[in-house]
């Protein structure tokens, strides 16, 4: 791979940055002016926040929720705007998903590995996080730690499985029948990017609260 | 059969027979996890979490056959 093929502005760079664009511009209009009784923009978005905090608190408990929500919190909205960019009215010509394409999904799915370690790190401390992975008995290192490499791949490759399978079944359902037939699937993917979403910052989250361990 | 078409073949077969397993599992667990929600709706949202979680650490399998797939095919 030469110099400008590895630094090109490829499809998927240009609608991750429109991605970020619509929504730092949407956050900081809804978080513009704060009231007691919220406009329609806050009332979106209060829900929003919400949701996710019910939902990551279920699996990490409040406390531990409200340290590291920016991180989960970012990662969900992000996956999910970019799994929905598939049905875009440009999408495929301007416009391609990024979760489509595999250098995304190892991206994210390298935050999700460096962020389990270094939250485990912070809070049992080099030694004590090291010894976590002696826990249930010391024959089981290999295993364990053929289990935390194997992670990362897993995470990456079954966002990007999903989402391509997905947006190839669709293009072929177009190629074949361009008027109603890929709405059929375009209605099931808004439920399966959302399901894709959900499991990838789930399974984030779960993968942080046993590098945390059990004590509170 | 050349090289390249053995290789085509094996990747092919790879995602195929490792979707085999999973799906028979995925199957199971979403049927008793519908089972339980039917018969404590009020539990409805923990049975559903938990079951995303135990499907997408089985759909983990058929992700490591793709993996595979994708070996083999840089390697036509």
């Amino acid at each position: 791979m030469t110099f400008t093929t590895a630094f090109s502005i490829s499809k998927p760079v240009i609608t991750i940055w429109v991605i970020t664009a619509v929504l730092t511009i949407l956050s900081i209009f809804a978080t513009r002016k704060l009231k007691d009784v919220p406009g329609p923009m806050q009332n979106v978005a209060e829900a929003a926040v919400e949701k996710l905090e019910d939902f990551f608190g279920g699996i990490l408990g409040y406390k531990n929720m409200r340290r590291y929500f920016p991180l989960f919190g970012t990662l969900f909205i992000f996956i999910v705007m970019s799994n929905y960019s598939g049905l875009l009215p440009a999408a495929g010509e301007a416009f391609s998903v990024p979760t489509a394409c595999l250098s995304v999904t190892a991206a994210l799915a390298v935050i999700s590995f460096f962020t389990t370690h270094t939250i485990g790190i912070q809070n049992r401390g080099a030694g004590g996080y090291a010894m976590s992975f002696l826990k249930p008995f010391a024959l089981m290192l290999p295993l364990t730690l053929i289990d935390q490499v194997v992670r990362p791949f897993s995470l990456a490759l079954r966002l990007y499985g999903n989402i391509y399978a997905e947006e190839m079944v669709t293009s072929q359902l177009r190629s074949m029948f361009p008027v109603l037939l890929p709405l059929v699937m375009q209605v099931l993917s808004l439920l399966f990017c959302l399901i894709q979403a959900m499991v990838f910052t789930m399974l984030t989250a779960v993968y942080v609260h046993e590098a945390i361990g059990d004590e509170e | 059969m050349t090289a390249s078409a053995l290789i085509a073949l094996a990747a092919a077969l790879a995602v195929a027979i490792s979707t085999i397993g999973p799906g028979i599992g995925q199957g199971i667990a979403a049927s008793k996890a519908m089972e339980a929600m039917a018969r404590q709706p009020e539990m409805a949202g923990t049975i559903r979490t938990s079951m995303i979680l135990a499907l997408a650490l089985m759909e983990a399998l058929t992700i490591y056959g793709l993996l595979i797939a994708f070996m083999l095919i840089s390697k036509m």
